[in-house]
């Protein structure tokens, strides 16, 4: 059992265009890449969509964390193929299941060009500057920020019930499913005895002591970003049009003829 | 018998942890192994049951290369004791949660509930069988967790810092428990940092740093060298600081003393007593 395509949710640090962007600039990119994605379930839109945000990912030089990641995914995206071409009623079972591979790639990839670079604590000052309330910005980047530590307990949990015998990857899908439990109950403990220790060390710091935050470092939004943030809303819009008023044009209708 | 070939591994093939170790332990064997944090002693003793495997170089189990057995198999021979129980405790009563490991490797309800009472006895345990084992105390769980691989009765027993968090009489009583193990003719194998701990009750140190094995020999020996010592940040022994504090004085003691006998027979020499 790997999670390595958790990877592609990992804030890497590397200085990029895509880095040095406000990251509520990127927000909107990445939950435009996400919007449109989830808009069209036919093969070429997908295809184009993934056009355009590879190239993005290439200019946040993070192409080979994102390669890797989706083949950490493709044991999942196979399962994804299989039973759906298997299952599907749609009249091209195949095509169909392409597109939902592909839908969840897209997904996959908008989501990663946000977190792989924004800083924890940039999200957190964002929010804030979007005028959320600082402590459940904080709860939000704490939340970031314990993603992999919580990834790397998962193999430490893993190892500890292997050696106890548990088959992880042997046995039928319900074994297989039951052979989960060992790994969630200590996982879940884990996490909940860390947090009361996080949150008793962070009241005896002073955590919530004043009323008004001042902060070290402000987010301004520069021209580059007003002109990302144009771009994507454009092509929100005209994704939307598309969708919605006008059609796709026939030859992005196409599919496989199963 | 345990025999590791020149083996290396990185984590993710990029961060090296063992970097050509070769090693071998007989049945029966006491050791201890020590050296910094990232030495790569965890990484060392997660090769022994096959929770990781060699890049390069073999590891050899009873005779049988590790590669042909998977880790439940090799768990029979090889127990592993972790350093945090919070990462395999998952049953609703201490009882189950001994049982399951017992379960897994193949042994019958009877066996199992007969093998847990064992060992809960054996480690002055049986008054929280029916108890949760998230409700228990820090100390406790790790002895919850010790207990569900003891019960198991591998034929090697490894520990990772099994000292931490329990008071002298519970560490006293784990080393008492170890030793009556190795009596029985098991092999016991502990990572620590506890150097004391290492001196009393163990016959084998293994010092690691970087990746390779610094010093292997008697613990008398290896820990009372001092680049040893210094590779593997740890202060010397209380033995070998008052030997070498009393040698200042009579040059007749050796400064490379750790063990309270030796001293005792070299200081009733010199003040005329029975050698």
């Amino acid at each position: 059992m790997r999670l390595s395509f958790l990877e592609v949710f990992r804030y890497t640090r590397v200085d990029s265009v895509i880095h040095r962007l406000d990251p509520r600039a990127k927000l909107v990119m990445s939950t435009v890449g996400a919007i449109v994605s989830l808009m069209f379930l036919d093969i070429i839109p997908l295809v184009i969509i993934l056009c355009v945000l590879i190239p993005l990912l290439a200019a946040a030089k993070s192409l080979r964390r994102w390669a890797r990641s989706m083949k950490g995914l493709g044991a999942l995206i196979v399962f994804i193929m299989v039973f759906n071409t298997l299952y599907s009623t749609s009249p091209t079972p195949f095509s169909y299941s392409l597109s939902l591979a592909l839908r969840l790639v897209a997904l996959m990839t908008s989501f990663s060009l946000f977190f792989l670079t924004v800083h924890p604590d940039e999200l957190s000052q964002a929010l804030i500057q979007m005028h959320v309330r600082f402590e459940f910005a904080f709860a939000m980047s704490m939340a970031m920020r314990y993603v992999p530590t919580l990834g790397q307990e998962a193999y430490a949990i893993m190892d500890a019930q292997k050696a106890r015998g548990v088959e992880l990857d042997k046995g039928n899908l319900l074994r297989r499913i039951r052979n989960i439990v060992p790994i969630i109950v200590p996982l879940i403990i884990v996490s909940i005895r860390r947090a009361l220790s996080v949150a008793e060390s962070m009241e005896s710091r002073g955590f919530g002591a004043c009323e008004n935050r001042t902060y070290m470092e402000e987010l301004h939004f520069t021209r580059r970003d007003w002109l990302v943030v144009a771009i994507s809303l454009s092509i929100a819009i005209l994704s939307i049009c598309v969708r919605v008023w006008w059609g796709l044009p026939a030859w992005m209708l196409w599919k496989f003829p199963f | 018998m345990i025999i590791f070939e020149d083996v290396h591994f990185a984590y993710d093939q990029i961060y090296p942890a063992l970097r050509g170790v070769s090693l071998q332990i007989d049945d029966g064997e006491s050791i201890a192994v020590m050296g910094t944090n990232g030495a790569g002693k965890t990484t060392l003793i997660k090769h022994m049951n096959g929770l990781l495997r060699p890049d390069q170089g073999r590891v050899i189990v009873n005779g049988v290369d590790a590669r042909e057995k998977s880790v439940a198999e090799l768990s029979r021979t090889v127990g592993l004791v972790w350093q945090n129980p919070d990462h395999q405790l998952f049953l609703d009563t201490v009882e189950k949660e001994i049982m399951f490991g017992l379960r897994n490797l193949g042994y019958t309800a009877d066996e199992a509930e007969e093998r847990c009472h064992r060992t809960l006895t054996q480690l002055g345990l049986e008054h929280l069988a029916e108890r949760s084992p998230f409700a228990l105390s820090g100390g406790e769980r790790k002895r919850v967790a010790l207990a569900s691989v003891l019960a198991t009765e591998p034929d090697v027993l490894a520990l990772d810092e099994p000292t931490i968090g329990q008071d002298a009489g519970q560490k006293e009583r784990l080393a008492k428990m170890l030793r009556e193990m190795n009596y029985e003719g098991k092999t016991v194998i502990v990572v620590t940092h506890d150097i004391e701990f290492a001196v009393d009750h163990f016959s084998r140190t293994i010092a690691m740093a970087a990746g390779i094995i610094i010093a292997d020999g008697p613990t008398h020996d290896v820990l009372s060298n001092d680049l040893v010592l210094e590779a593997c940040s740890l202060t010397p022994p209380q033995m070998t600081v008052t030997a070498r504090a009393l040698h200042q004085v009579f040059p007749e003691i050796p400064q490379r003393l750790t063990h309270l006998d030796e001293l005792e027979d070299v200081i009733l020499k010199i003040v005329g007593g029975e050698g």
